[in-house]
This record gives C-alpha cells, structure tokens and sequence, in this order.
C-alpha cells in the first residue's frame, strides 16, 4: 500500500470551498436624484378622479385706474383663471422569486431584493420628473461658447441670458444666499435659482467664468451631495441621467437639456390613499404549491409644470465633442 | 400561467394606412400578427407576423408570412426578400435613429427635403446641419408626403434660404410627456395672430401657450414679460394640423422671421411655444362650454413603454390601407426563449 509523500500544498490539498462571499455585497449603482427636491408637492384626494387641477388667478392690469371726480366708475375687469392638469398615474415593478432561490443563495435575497425595489421606485420616480422637463419646457440654445457648434457649450452670457428671463418674468429664487466667512478660497452665493444638468458637463462647468465650484462655498452646511457648483444665479445640480439627446447639434453632437427654475415651477402630485409602497406577496398566494413568492413597489405620480414662466432653460453642448 | 395571451386586439386600417403602436403592458416574449383582409385573398403581400423576444427577431425584423398563389404560404425574414420594416419592440424612450444625409431642403411654401428614405407620412424628425439655412438645424418636424426620395415640411414656409445639404433622423412622434413645448415657424402679424408650429402641434381651443422668441426671430413682444398683464395667450382657433390662432393683436409688434443663416452658430435659436394649462368660456345662447379638455391638455406621459411598433405597408406587419388586423402578445412566466435570463 503506498502513500502520498512530501510537502502538504494547494496543488494536492485544494481547499474544499472554491469561493468565500466577502464580508457585504457591493454597493448597487445609483445615479443622482436631482429632479424631484425643487419642485412644489401637492396631494390628489381619492374618490374624485384621477386628474388633478392646479388653479391661479393672473394678476390684474395695473393700466388706467384713476378717478376723475366725474362720478363715471372706472371700468371694471374680469379676473382670469388659468387651470394647469395633471393626470395620475400608477407604476410599478415586482420580482417573483423562487423558494430554491431563498433556500440557497448566500445573501439575504428578500432582504436586497427589497431594497433593490426601494431604489428603483426612487429612481424611477426621478426620471419621471426629469422627462416632464425635458419635454413640457421651452429652452434656448447656448450661444456663447466656442466651441462651433450650435448650441455650444454653456458659457456665462448663457447663463446670464436665462437669469433675465426669470428675473423678467418675476420668478423668485429657491435657495437662500450663503454668506461670505473669512476662509481661504471661498467666496459668498446669492439667493438663486436651480440648474439641473448631466454630468457630463461639468468639465464645461468648470471653465464658465466665475464659476464657484461647491467645496469654494463659506459653508457645506446643509448642501446636497448631487450639487457642484454655483454660476452667476444659479446653482447646479448634476446626475448622469439628466436629458440628453445623442446626435442632433449641428455637429452631430449630443445635446444636453439644463432645466433653470425657480420657485413654483414645477410640481409632483402624490395619491391619497395610494402611497408608494414596497410589499410582499407570500408563496402561498403567488404560487400553487407556494414556490414562488413576490416583491413589489408601486407608487402614484402626477406631475405638471405649474409655471412656465418660472422656468426656463438651456440646450448645450460639450467642448468636448459627446 | 407558463404561457399565455396577456394583450390582443384589431384594428383597421385607415384610407391611409399609418404605423400602429400597441401597448404591452406586461411586457411580452411572442407577438403575432394576422392580417386578416389580406389572409382571405391570393396576393403575394404580407398576411401575418411573428416576432420572438430574448433578442432573436432584430429591431425592425420579424417573421413574415406572405401567400403564394391561394393556398401556399412563404415564410421570410422582413429584413430580407422584399425589404421591408417589420416589428420593433420598444422598452425605453427611443433615441433618435440613425442619421441620414440628404441634398436640399427648398426655400419655398412649404419646404421640401430631399433625401433617400424609408420614412412615413407622420413621422417626425429631427434636421441639423442643415447647410445654407441653418437657422432651423435641431428643429423638429413632422413630415408629409413622403416618397423613397423626400418628404414635404407641412410646417416649414419658406424660412429665408435654402439648404444645400443636411443631415436627418427619425425621432419618436411622442415626447416622453405631453403636451409638450413646440417650435414655432410663423406668426402673423395680425389681430388673431396666427401661429404656425414646425410639428402637428394638437392643440385644442382655449388651451393655453407661453411663447419664448429670442431676439434673433423679431416678435420679442409675444413673451410674456413684454405682455401688459402677463397673462398667458389662448389659443382661439384651430386652423390647420399646423397653424392656429390665439388672442393676441400683433398687428403693431415686430414682424416674425427667421434669422439669416450666416448667423449661426452665434444667433439664439429658437422659438417656442410651452404648454400652459386652460381655460373655459362659456357661451350662454349656444349654451356650450369652451375650453376644458380632458383628453390632451393635461399633464401626463407621451407614450405608454413598453409597446410593439407595428409598421404599415403592404409587405410589413401593419398592412395597407382597408386591412384588419389581428394582433395577440404572449408571455412566458418564467425563464426566456433563449435561456439566458436576459
């Protein structure tokens, strides 16, 4: 009878576990919810319909109005109305999972799978908000960039061009000034409106003139981690799904959409009675022999822009050809 | 439920028949289609259709069943054989096609393109680079009269200048919300004006519209600021598919037009109109309401995704015109035809 001899290795003994899990999963991609903080919130009642009315009464004429001791009344003006509507409308996304999956997959499966639905809800909800600014939204092009193209890439005088048009349309400002500190390298930021665009801008960004990137501002206080800098009056946000369309510059070049907003331009209306939830079908009701169980996530939304004069915006392109 | 029929339907085509788009709510693995006119005669057109999921049937392809004779049926590959466009199934918002370069696009009323295509009447695109009038490259435009050869720009009207080149891509007909901002191509200056948008616009009576016009195209005096009681305009009539009128005097602003085209790349483009809500009136001796509808104005999505885009044509899916059309969607609960879980 012989016997195996010599030095005891991995090549003779291998381990009996080919593969360890690490300690925790890795972290799952998610991008930039940049859509949903500035806009107003509203609440759909149930039981009425699945359209929601946004009603504001115009300001009046301020032409004529002075009385002339005559006695003769000053004529009389009909207030005007304008309705904005918004119709409700339901998403949702589920994973069936098989029992053989629980049973053997290493990591909690329920438990991720759960919050896997609990992201894509988010997300879900982001983009939602992100297409009703780019479709529903007048935009100029950018002019004041050099790179050829039209639009070209942001420039200043861009920027500045849409701060007047809210300005002249009587649009407030979303965030509160920051005042200056005395620390190095930092400078203060006006009240201002927001600019929500793709990251992959922000080379552009960062060659606007008089651009203060975010770690250039007195304070982080309470600063969003999707923010990066601020230009003029506005402060930008960035996700890498903000709007885009591949290919129809002038140069064939991608085009970025920048939504520039203030105060009541926009809104997201949720459903009473209908709030966003993420559950759990048991195996027993999904399955017959109660194999298969569910996850689910569905949430309600409506979503208008309430003011089209509040918001505005700009199409550009990269310096860099994207 | 290992496999089953989750969507079907019919429809009929119209005198002239149009792409269908049918929406699949849950998603689906098999489509088919039968088209039940044709079925019932002894042409050699196309008389049914199969797609399969999991990526086998390629975007714009399919299985085609076309009669030879009355009783023998050929099958093919829409791709192939008598080329034709056959089933997309579409998931996400689709980008925008790929381009085509055409030769001109005329200065006259109304613009004519020139450019090999396999486009449809209704269709909308996207023109760029559009050499010699590139005052409206990255416009958006439905398109009309649509041979192999060019397509008629109902809402483009004799813009300045003429394009000697330009380069086209087919875009969705829906924005992922609507109603949705418009270009605008004309305004009258009049006292209704008259607006002339660069795409089938579906506006309706007393909707409401905030125009933005730079500078560059000269009827500043539309935008709102400009307006004394910054009220939005209405829009007042419907003239055409393209054209409608709001109530607005402009018989004293600015006249509207296009910049030159020399100005490019630096001249701001362009002008719009954006959707701004409603209104109603209400005529006591017609005893009629103006004004609210329920069906277009409000806020919501463009399209329902996912759906299966269902040509027309004689030799594609979606039949010619007068064709019925049967159309069923399946779903496999578990796993996928090619079996790789994707």
């Amino acid at each position: 009878m012989s016997f195996p001899t010599g030095i005891t290795n991995v090549n003779n003994f291998a381990p009996e576990l080919p593969v360890q899990a690490a300690e925790d999963l890795l972290s799952t991609p998610m991008f930039n919810l940049i859509h949903s903080f500035g806009v107003d919130l509203h609440h759909a009642e149930a039981y009425i319909g699945k359209t929601t009315r946004m009603s504001r009464f115009e300001r009046l004429s301020t032409d004529g109005g002075q009385l002339d001791g005559s006695g003769v009344d000053p004529t009389s003006e009909v207030p005007v109305r304008t309705d904005i509507d918004a119709t409700m409308e339901i998403y949702a996304k589920s994973i069936v999972t098989n029992e053989q999956v629980i049973l053997w997959e290493n990591s909690k499966t329920l438990t991720k799978f759960t919050a896997l639905l609990g992201q894509w809800l988010r997300e879900k909800e982001d983009l939602l908000m992100r297409d009703l600014f780019s479709s529903s939204v007048s935009y100029l092009n950018a002019t004041g960039g050099t790179n050829g193209d039209q639009p070209s890439n942001i420039s200043l005088n861009d920027v500045n061009n849409i701060e007047t048009i809210l300005l002249g349309n009587d649009a407030r400002t979303m965030l509160v000034s920051i005042d200056a500190m005395d620390k190095f390298s930092t400078g203060p930021t006006r009240d201002a409106f927001i600019a929500l665009c793709s990251t992959n801008i922000t080379n552009d960004l960062q060659r606007v003139q008089g651009v203060l990137l975010k770690a250039n501002y007195p304070s982080q206080e309470g600063l969003r981690p999707e923010e990066y800098c601020s230009i003029s009056r506005f402060r930008f946000f960035v996700s890498s799904k903000a709007a885009r369309t591949p290919g129809i510059s002038t140069k064939g070049n991608t085009v970025y959409t920048i939504p520039m907003y203030g105060l009541e331009a926009a809104a997201k209306i949720e459903q009473n009675n209908y709030t966003a939830v993420v559950g759990y079908r048991p195996p027993w009701v999904v399955s017959s022999v109660a194999q298969n169980s569910q996850l689910y996530a569905k949430f309600a939304i409506a979503r208008a822009i309430t003011n089209q004069n509040w918001i505005s915006g700009l199409n550009v392109t990269t310096f860099t050809p994207s | 439920m290992p496999f089953t029929i989750v969507t079907q339907g019919t429809f009929t085509q119209p005198a002239t028949a149009v792409n269908q788009i049918i929406p699949l709510p849950s998603s689906i693995d098999y489509f088919k289609t039968i088209n039940y006119t044709q079925m019932n005669l002894a042409g050699s057109v196309c008389v049914g259709g199969e797609w399969f999921g999991g990526g086998i049937s390629a975007q714009n392809d399919g299985i085609r069943w076309t009669k030879a004779g009355s009783n023998v049926i050929n099958m093919s590959l829409f791709s192939t054989a008598t080329a034709s466009n056959g089933f997309t199934y579409v998931t996400s918002f689709p980008a925008p096609q790929a381009a085509l370069t055409g030769t001109t696009i005329t200065n006259a009323s109304p613009a004519v393109a020139s450019v090999t295509n396999t486009y449809s009447n209704g269709d909308t695109v996207v023109i760029y680079d559009s050499v010699g009038a590139l005052m409206y490259s990255g416009m958006t435009f439905t398109i009309s009269s649509v041979s192999g050869s060019s397509f008629t720009l109902l809402g483009l009207n004799t813009p300045g200048s003429a394009a000697t080149a330009f380069t086209v891509r087919r875009v969705n007909q829906f924005t992922p919300v609507e109603p949705s901002f418009l270009f605008v191509t004309a305004i009258t200056q009049a006292t209704n004006a008259q607006v002339t948008t660069s795409q089938i616009n579906n506006l309706v009576v007393g909707q409401k519209v905030e125009f933005t016009i730079p500078a560059s195209f000269g009827m500043v005096q539309l935008n709102n600021f400009n307006q004394a009681s910054s009220k939005p305009p209405i829009v007042m009539s419907i003239i055409d598919p393209y054209n409608f009128t709001i109530n607005v005097n402009t018989s004293s602003y600015t006249a509207f037009a296009f910049p030159a085209s020399s100005g490019s790349p630096t001249t701001q483009l362009f002008a719009t109109i954006a959707p701004a809500g409603q209104a109603a009136t209400y005529n006591p001796i017609t005893m009629t309401t103006t004004g609210y509808n329920f069906t277009t104005v409000p806020f919501r999505s463009g399209v329902f995704i996912p759906y299966m885009y269902v040509p027309a044509g004689a030799n594609s899916p979606g039949g010619a015109a007068n064709d019925v059309i049967i159309y069923q969607a399946y779903k496999m609960e578990t796993g996928t035809i090619n079996g790789n879980g994707t």
